[in-house]
């Protein structure tokens, strides 16, 4: 049984301690062989830790192994980091001017056929990539847009602008018409209102719009691997070209546990965000 | 997923294509049609090569050696020509193939392409010599050819002239070999035990069941692990010879006579193979899950497609330490070369011919040995004496076999059209378990193959 105390603080009771416990394994189980591979030369069953640490083996190899290649330049994990945190800020930034006037005219405006096109607007998230990749491909090459930032980001829009529409679609409805009527009212111009009005009320969605975008932008594997035609290496595609042979040695460790921090460092910052920006100044009404 | 993709990838593009591609780059054009009728020397095409500036060449980059090699060695090398090496890492080389294939289809011709250079063999070459989309004869036409042998009346040329049974017409240039060996676990079998056939294997397997399985069918180190039973258990005794014959050639009830023996071998030994004691054998689906039962000492011996191949996974931890080299089965280990291709629409194909020369030089040929353990794709007795004393001297060392054991059971590739029909026999066979007679599933899997 669960007792209040001051500071909103709560003593768990032994099954909540024991599921807290349950669920935090399930989360970072996974990692731990992972971490133990990342520094293992050789790992043989049914020994339950490596034989031969990769420090050990180190001293003896002739060419970059385990975390010495991952964090060599030969790994090119720079590159596909670069590129894929540049090519998620871009995303987001044009996802976000497309999307802002759309959840406006969605969330206050009737019109015909409304119901048609939010449906049509989601359809990105029911057909599958591998199709929306392929057609796209082929257009691409004709335009010369295969093979280059341009059309990578172009391809990345199409399964995020669904998200962030329902998103700011979702905030535009709690936000009423009144605040906005209020400042025309007081003289503000359009764009006063925009700015100093509209945007501030906005500012949860919008951030949280922007996040999930970022982050969905940087995990797509397939269409970034179809459209950017082995040239531009992003984070997942560079994971996958090491691992797709079935290999999960100590470099393949390494480069997994690196490409899961960027999420990890969102999720934690956004977590921080959203609680203290977003939730706790809400939403005014 | 992804295998769906490919396939509507294919379709998609089998609409239109057949007869090779279309004039898009004049230059270009002119530059493929000087160099092939002969027209131009090396030191022309070096300074295109130059003009051109870089080489978007496509490899499989799952090996962290060779990544190292490619950036560190060849990268500087072609550098100092005045040429950028671009080496686009891929998941597989189909994906290479794929893409040339889907820039024809969209109308880009002769000069007008992304992929200048790609490492494939066997299918993947196939594929793009059957949709005409490779630059044309180069490799008898670059300096370096003469470390090749071409004259088709000594059989080692084979290596160079075939390409799993399919003539290349110098399309590709080899610059790397293989062959197919078996590694035994010193610590588990002990020397007097090994086998050295596969009647020998299945008396080991008897005394200890369980202890060995092959890589999974259609995949190709499971492919050429059932093509070296089928050239074994040839009841001719002529071994791989009627194999290098196409489908065609070759006729359906003849492969059935042929290959029968073989598969009943391999439907005999199913229940002593790893898992097969219990009642659920294991085939493993890719190489390095193969590896890992090795290293588990879960299995007692693996094979697999490399010559320096123990050397190399001892020094990466990949196989035990105390893994060994055998001859096994004796004559019919299969040795192969793989390939460095130009597709017909190479944006600079100058450069991909620099390239190409590059990479069958003796100097890469030995780095190459020396750094990665990749067998030279050069033939040694076409060297100066010193040369190939470099190339012997860069070579890693062998466990357990030396270098002639392992050159004088060599055999060849089965021809790529019966391949596939070998490779659909395994699966309804053995994997679906069929009781029709095998005459009966290899001219099913023949005539499907034809579909």
């Amino acid at each position: 049984m669960a007792i209040r105390r001051r500071n909103d603080r709560v003593n768990l009771s032994p099954f909540q301690k024991f599921y807290l416990l349950v669920a935090g394994a399930v989360i970072i189980g996974p990692f731990v062989p992972l971490l133990i591979q990342s520094f293992a030369f050789q790992w043989d069953w049914p020994n339950v830790l490596p034989s031969e640490w990769w420090w050990s083996a180190r001293t003896r190899a002739r060419l970059p192994q385990g975390w010495d290649y991952v964090l060599s330049p030969y790994s090119r994990l720079l590159e596909a980091t670069v590129n894929t945190v540049a090519i998620g800020l871009v995303v987001m930034v044009i996802c976000l001017a497309i999307c802002l006037p759309a959840a406006r005219v969605l969330a206050r405006e009737k019109f015909r056929g409304k119901n048609g096109f939010e449906f049509f607007l989601s359809l990105p998230l029911i057909v599958p990539e591998s199709a929306i990749g392929i057609a796209l491909l082929m257009i691409f090459i004709r335009l010369g847009l295969a093979g280059s930032y341009a059309g990578i980001i172009i391809a990345h829009l199409i399964p995020t602008i669904p998200y962030m529409i329902r998103m700011l679609t979702a905030v535009y409805q709690g936000l009423g018409r009144e605040f906005e009527e209020q400042a025309y009212i007081l003289g503000a111009s359009r764009w006063q209102t925009l700015r100093m009005v509209t945007l501030p009320m906005l500012m949860p969605g919008v951030v949280a719009g922007c996040l999930f975008t970022f982050l969905v932008s940087t995990n797509i594997f397939l269409l970034t691997f179809f459209l950017g035609q082995g040239r531009i290496i992003t984070l997942p595609t560079l994971l996958f070209s090491k691992i797709s042979g079935g290999t999960l040695d100590a470099s393949a460790a390494g480069l997994t546990l690196l490409v899961s921090l960027p999420g990890i460092i969102l999720l934690i910052v956004s977590e921080r965000f959203i609680k203290e920006e977003a939730f706790g100044k809400g939403f005014g009404a | 997923m992804k295998c769906l993709s490919r396939v509507a990838l294919i379709a998609s593009m089998s609409v239109a294509l057949m007869a090779g591609i279309a004039f898009a780059d004049e230059s270009a054009g002119k530059f493929q049609a000087d160099f092939l009728a002969g027209k131009l020397t090396w030191d022309d095409v070096l300074a295109q090569a130059r003009q051109d500036g870089e080489i978007q060449f496509y490899y499989w980059g799952g090996d962290d050696n060779l990544n190292i090699w490619i950036d560190s060695v060849v990268t500087p090398a072609l550098a100092a020509e005045g040429v950028k090496l671009v080496a686009n890492r891929i998941t597989g080389t189909k994906d290479a193939v794929d893409l040339v294939i889907a820039e024809a289809n969209s109308g880009r011709g002769i000069g007008d392409g992304s992929v200048d250079a790609i490492w494939l063999n066997g299918e993947n070459f196939y594929t793009l010599n059957r949709q005409k989309l490779l630059f044309g004869s180069f490799a008898q036409a670059v300096p370096n050819a003469v470390n090749f042998e071409w004259n088709s009346e000594d059989p080692r040329s084979q290596l160079n002239l075939r390409d799993f049974g399919i003539e290349t017409n110098s399309q590709e240039i080899p610059w790397s070999g293989e062959q197919y060996v078996c590694a035994v676990n010193r610590a588990l079998m002990p020397t007097e035990k090994t086998p050295s056939t596969f009647d020998g294997l299945k008396a080991y397997l008897e005394a200890n069941p369980g202890k060995f399985t092959y890589v999974k069918p259609p995949h190709y180190l499971g492919n050429t692990f059932v093509q070296e039973v089928l050239y074994a258990f040839n009841p001719d005794g002529t071994g791989s010879a009627p194999f290098q014959k196409s489908l065609e050639e070759l006729g359906v009830d003849e492969l059935a006579r042929i290959a029968a023996p073989g598969f009943e071998y391999l439907k005999s030994i199913e229940p002593l193979l790893l898992g097969g004691p219990t009642g659920t054998v294991r085939y493993p689906e890719d190489a390095s899950a193969a590896q890992g039962l090795f290293r588990n000492s879960e299995t007692h011996m693996y094979c697999e497609f490399g010559l320096y191949g123990v050397a190399t996974n001892r020094a990466t931890g990949n196989y035990p330490q105390t893994a060994e080299e055998i001859v096994f089965p004796e004559n019919a280990m299969i040795k192969n070369k793989n390939y460095l291709a130009i597709p017909a629409n190479a944006p600079n194909p100058a450069a991909a011919l620099v390239f190409a020369n590059y990479m069958a030089s003796v100097d890469a040929q030995a780095s190459k040995l020396e750094t990665i353990g990749y067998p030279a794709g050069i033939d040694p007795w076409k060297l100066t004496v010193e040369d190939a004393a470099r190339l012997e001297a860069a070579a890693p060392g062998h466990f357990g076999v030396t270098q002639a054991d392992l050159d004088a059971n060599i055999a060849p590739d089965t021809n790529a059209s019966l391949v596939d029909v070998i490779e659909a026999t395994w699966l309804e066979y053995i994997e679906r378990k069929s009781t029709a007679p095998l005459a009966e599933i290899i001219a099913t899997a023949a005539k499907n193959l034809n579909k």
